[in-house]
């Protein structure tokens, strides 16, 4: 389990993040929602370890990990535009870690990654030669290979369009239910962050507005920000596909009538 | 294209017709002058300079001198980079690094010479301040000094250009991935680097090998290509023939670096998004880059420091009680100040007509529907005139002009300076220009205008953050230039640097340091005005 308690943190004398508590339950899927600049980013990198926090704890499995240092917290990130070492192949860049760590992830696992992310045919391209959803494919299978004790994910799908989109979705919910493995995902989209996730963690203006499943959030908001910004939105994107649907199915009917 | 395009053939006719004539037809000379000689055409000329011992000695000397100018600098100057881009060091102190670092660039290099002589000679300042001197001046240390100092400022610029379009996310992937701090230096800031150290030692190597102001002051008697060709042109027993064998030699080099920087150029990398992140604290990191970088910043200013003091004392080293004697006698001096005119008047001139055909030249290849071998032929022009060491170019302009009207004549100092410096500040325009919209010629033909209207209208106010540049660009190099100048200046044109080499003759070191002071003080006020200018312009736009 990770717990977050009074965190805080600011730049400048600007406050990004304020007392912001919160706990993940292993295994869980978690989206941090919410429009640019209200913290997400920030709250993902305390998570990492890559930015300190000014006060408050952070806890995983019972221990105190605020002061350990990223490589020593064994979790894991893929970055929206995947930062993929352009200079080795596929198999390579997958490989990389075990440079380092060998031993962490045997011969047959690797294969299985390589296998369920459907990279086979790939493993010798260089990483200019791939597709966004290759890309993304592939800096999965890197950060997986490292046996991350959380991984988190910043922005995986907003660089990816249509039905690549939802293939990767489903690969990452897989990934989770497979291998047991809490995943935390920074997005900007309240349709990706409730089809994808366990839980949702609605941030603003560098507090939580609202944290729950996706069906609290649907059907009991908290508070006027999540039903302005996030309920809305969805509610004229449902509109508008009910409206095309409704009509194209009016013209069948309408066919048929004819006939 | 529908469009006929008229003024833009003009333009393009033009320009090729001024490289015709002032690039094309000189160095062709200078090549046949190479092959003549006494006994008619043949490589005579060749054979006798190559198995010549003094010149072999001389080359060696070049080659040894350069490549080790060349790797102190840019290992000095990725460090200082590094302390900019890679440390949580103080804002301020960071762009105090940024100035000061390419400060050498607004002086002339004959002046580093003699600046270096009054630090480190028997009676220089840090001599005194030491109490012995350090080493031998003259020679190969004076000269690795000089050379450092020159090409460190572009170095630094080159690095520090680059490091900024480094992705620092990868060293979190790297850190994550159990890379260890060295692996990740290695594979995340070195690698992505490779290509860009390569290239700064290749331009530094390019620089050292082809100046004449260092060598011209502490050279001493270490003989270096750009002596010997100065000798055999401008010495007591001139012999053009030779002199022209030389310059091809110095021209060799040259070639093969800037082949060599083109084939680096492949190796940059190139990331999609640049994204920062917080870099990690590491207060012994911080402390070394902000020690290192002050020592180093430290030695260069250091040196700079006796142009300000010899000057402004009665008379070094011996009465040294402040005074602006000097400086009133050099503006009271109208052989001298004429000549900070003189200057004044080919640095403005160059400014603008090299604005001018840079500015055609890039319209032509950035914003028309000419044939892409006719843009070719634009872009070959920049490339070659990056390759041709300026005093090679004073060479060939000196065996072609000599005898016509435009002998001696600021015209021709003019014409030299443009199509010296005409790489860099055309690359820049054709750069800016092709980021415009390309739809907007067309928008405002349909509204009414003429092409020139057009130009005048919308591209040219989109472009004065770049047209500031190139001015300032092309005016502080013509104030500091003395390679090619140093053959075509006559003695009602002489400007500045070629006034300095002619004072050092007569051993009049304050008026040396007096007139460096004038150039100085002259490009940092170009700077600081333009720089404000450019920085407005930019805010409005944000």
């Amino acid at each position: 389990m990770l717990e977050l308690k009074h965190i805080k943190k600011s730049y400048d004398n600007v406050t990004i993040l304020e007392d912001i508590n919160l706990q993940i339950q292993d295994g869980e899927i978690v989206s941090i929602l919410g429009p640019s600049g209200c913290g997400k980013t920030t709250l993902l990198n305390l998570v990492l370890g890559l930015t300190p926090a000014d006060s408050g704890q952070i806890i995983f499995n019972g221990k105190d990990i605020t002061k350990v240092p990223m490589e020593e917290r064994g979790f894991n990130i893929v970055f929206q535009d995947y930062a993929l070492f352009p200079n080795l192949n596929v198999y390579k860049n997958i490989t990389y870690g075990l440079k380092n760590k060998p031993g962490i992830s045997t011969k047959e696992e690797v294969d299985e990654f390589i296998e369920l992310l459907g990279l086979k045919e790939h493993l010798n391209k260089k990483i200019e030669q791939l597709s966004g959803g290759q890309k993304q494919r592939v800096a999965l299978a890197r950060t997986m290979v490292m046996k991350p004790k959380i991984l988190l994910l910043d922005e995986p799908l907003s660089a990816l369009d249509g039905v690549i989109k939802e293939s990767i979705k489903e690969k990452i919910k897989e990934i989770a239910r497979d291998f047991h493995l809490t995943t935390i995902i920074v997005t900007h989209d309240p349709e990706e962050a409730l089809t994808l996730s366990d839980k949702v963690l609605i941030v603003n203006k560098g507090s939580i507005s609202q944290y729950g499943a996706p069906q609290e959030i649907i059907t009991a908001p908290e508070n006027n920000f999540v039903k302005e910004f996030i309920l809305n939105q969805l509610e004229i994107k449902k509109n508008n596909i009910f409206a095309l649907f409704h009509q194209s199915m009016a013209r069948t009917v309408q066919a048929g009538a004819r006939l | 294209m529908i469009r006929k395009e008229r003024e833009i053939k003009v333009i393009y006719i033009v320009i090729l017709a001024v490289f015709a004539v002032f690039l094309a037809v000189p160095i062709i000379r200078l090549l046949m002058e190479s092959f003549l000689g006494d006994a008619g055409i043949g490589v005579a000329n060749y054979i006798e300079v190559l198995t010549e011992k003094g010149f072999l000695r001389a080359f060696g000397n070049s080659v040894t001198v350069s490549v080790c100018s060349a790797l102190i600098a840019t290992g000095l100057a990725f460090f200082m980079a590094y302390s900019i881009q890679y440390t949580n060091l103080n804002r301020k102190f960071k762009s105090a690094v940024r100035t000061l670092a390419v400060l050498p660039m607004l002086l002339p290099t004959i002046t580093y010479g003699f600046a270096i002589i009054y630090s480190f000679g028997k009676q220089g300042l840090l001599t005194k301040l030491f109490g012995r001197q350090l080493f031998d001046i003259y020679g190969f240390n004076g000269l690795l000094f000089g050379y450092v100092i020159y090409t460190l400022p572009i170095s630094f610029m080159l690095i520090l250009n680059t490091m900024g379009f480094i992705d620092k996310k990868f060293m979190v992937v790297s850190r994550v991935m159990g890379d260890r701090p060295g692996q990740t230096f290695l594979q995340t800031i070195m690698r992505p680097l490779l290509g860009t150290l390569a290239a700064s030692f290749v331009q530094c190597f390019f620089l050292c090998f082809t100046d004449y102001g260092i060598p011209a002051s502490v050279g001493g008697e270490f003989d270096v290509v750009a002596t010997v060709l100065y000798n055999e042109m401008l010495g007591s027993i001139p012999d053009f023939n030779r002199g022209a064998v030389v310059a091809m030699m110095m021209l060799i080099p040259s070639v093969i670096s800037i082949i060599l920087l083109k084939y680096l150029e492949r190796y940059n990398v190139r990331y999609n998004k640049i994204s920062q992140v917080e870099l990690k604290k590491n207060p012994v990191r911080d402390g070394i880059c902000a020690v290192g970088s002050t020592v180093i910043l430290v030695c260069v200013l250091a040196i700079f420091a006796v142009i300000f003091v010899v000057p402004l004392v009665q008379e070094w080293p011996y009465q040294v009680h402040f005074t602006l004697d000097h400086v009133r006698d050099v503006l009271n001096d109208q052989s001298l100040f004429g000549v900070y005119q003189n200057s004044i008047l080919v640095a403005v001139c160059t400014a603008l007509v090299g604005l001018l055909v840079t500015y055609g030249a890039a319209l032509a290849t950035a914003r028309s529907g000419l044939n892409g071998k006719l843009k070719g032929v634009i872009d070959a022009i920049a490339l070659v005139t990056n390759t041709i060491p300026g005093m090679v170019i004073g060479i060939a302009f000196m065996l072609i002009f000599s005898g016509t009207p435009l002998q001696n004549t600021f015209p021709l100092i003019i014409l030299c300076n443009v199509v010296h410096y005409f790489s860099t500040p055309y690359l820049m325009m054709r750069n800016s220009l092709s980021k415009l919209n390309s739809s907007w010629e067309t928008t405002a033909s349909l509204m009414g205008d003429n092409w020139i209207k057009t130009i005048v209208r919308v591209v040219t106010p989109n472009m004065t953050s770049t047209i500031l540049e190139v001015f300032s660009y092309y005016f502080v190099n013509a104030m500091v230039t003395v390679s090619a100048v140093i053959f075509i200046a006559g003695a009602r044109t002489m400007v500045i640097t070629t006034k300095i080499k002619e004072l050092q003759y007569y051993t009049k070191f304050n008026e040396v340091f007096v007139l460096s002071l004038f150039i100085l003080g002259t490009n940092i006020l170009v700077k600081i005005i333009l720089g404000y200018f450019i920085k407005r312009k930019e805010q409005k736009e944000k």
